[in-house]
């Protein structure tokens, strides 16, 4: 996912459509590779795995792991 | 696992085994080679102008039913999110449509059609879509933030419709559109063959009826409520899916058609000024449009190839 602005502004926490911080810990140019973002609201924090937020809600992430 | 989830994770194992499918067949260039244009559901959908750039990944990819781009009317600048947006297509064509100043946003809970997803956005170099990993029942957007929503094919998969469309009311602005092709049943017909068409249509969590789709689109806040046959499907396409037994022993006698259409299905969030209703079109879309196949389409979420 890229850093824009617009994207950003638009992602909210899926349980509690709170706003979210977004931490990153790998980049490259404007795209985000691998980080996090957490809710500030209910501190649930959403990985960003391979470029790809996860926004699953915290039971079907591990489900599916 | 509840039962909700046992369909969800049923729905990504499909799909990640079609992802894998649409990958391997747009390398060796077109998966079904033998068997025509695939099956009956997802082949002929879209125009030679609108696929001709696109990857042929993105193209062999489409599990869809209809074409939402082609009646949602996108205007330049518009947001648009695309429910269940597989290998990308839609996503893709809604990105052209909205130009450089709107925003095309796919949501899809499968890895592997994520993945798809990304590399046909980056192979067809288009910088204003984003790829999202969620559920459709429990968006990531906040209230009023997208002018449509489209969705091809996957409304029918959910276990909860009702969260699916009180989520997509909710993410909507005020006059904001819902344009959506689905499989939508139509009147009464023996359980076996309801789930057994289902089935083979990939609706894994069940259709909804007409009747049904409507009162859950307005009981979650939707007005301008329009469903349309786009296809009626026969026993002939039952039949060429491996039906045709069954259909012989529960269909009414000499039915043509078996209760089970691709239908548009549009509405709008009523809370804006903005009411203006969508155009008319002549009672009946367009028939199928006349087109090319998607080629070597991966023939339906069932088995194939």
């Amino acid at each position: 996912m890229r850093k824009d602005k617009d994207f950003l502004d638009i992602l909210v926490c899926p349980m509690d459509k709170s706003p979210l911080e977004l931490t990153v810990e790998e980049e490259a140019g404007d795209e985000v590779i691998r980080g996090y973002f957490t809710c500030t609201q209910c501190s649930e924090r959403y990985p960003i795995e391979d470029r790809i937020p996860n926004f699953l809600p915290p039971e079907m992430r591990k489900a599916a792991t | 696992m509840t039962t909700e989830q046992t369909i969800k994770e049923e729905v990504r194992k499909r799909y990640g085994k079609a992802a894998t499918r649409a990958r391997e067949s747009a390398a060796d260039g077109g998966c079904c080679g033998g068997k025509g244009d695939g099956n009956a559901i997802s082949s002929h959908l879209y125009t030679t102008d609108e696929i001709r750039d696109l990857p042929q990944e993105a193209v062999v990819a489409s599990l869809g039913c209809g074409n939402p781009v082609a009646i949602a009317e996108l205007r330049e600048g518009e947001t648009v999110l695309d429910l269940g947006s597989g290998g990308g297509i839609d996503v893709l064509l809604s990105a052209r449509r909205v130009g450089p100043a709107g925003k095309a946003y796919g949501l899809d809970m499968t890895d592997e059609m994520l993945e798809l997803a990304r590399e046909n956005a980056r192979k067809s170099g288009v910088t204003n879509v984003e790829f999202l990993k969620g559920e459709m029942e429990d968006m990531p957007l906040p209230d009023a933030s997208v002018d449509v929503i489209i969705s091809n094919c996957v409304v029918n998969l959910s276990p909860d419709k009702d969260a699916v469309l009180r989520e997509a009311h909710r993410v909507l602005k005020p006059g904001g559109r819902f344009a959506v092709a689905d499989i939508v049943t139509r009147g009464k017909m023996p359980s076996a063959l309801k789930r057994s068409l289902e089935l083979w249509a990939g609706c894994v969590a069940g259709a909804l009826s007409e009747d049904e789709y409507r009162s859950k689109l307005s009981a979650a806040g939707f007005g301008d409520i329009a469903i349309e046959a786009v296809r009626e499907y026969t026993a002939d396409d039952a039949a060429s899916g491996g039906l045709g037994e069954l259909v012989q022993r529960y269909a009414k006698k000499g039915a043509e058609h078996l209760g089970i259409i691709s239908a548009v299905v549009r509405a709008r969030n009523a809370g804006g000024a903005d009411t203006k209703p969508f155009a008319q079109t002549s009672g009946r879309l367009p028939e199928p449009i006349p087109v090319v196949a998607s080629q070597g389409s991966v023939c339906g979420p069932g088995e194939c190839c």
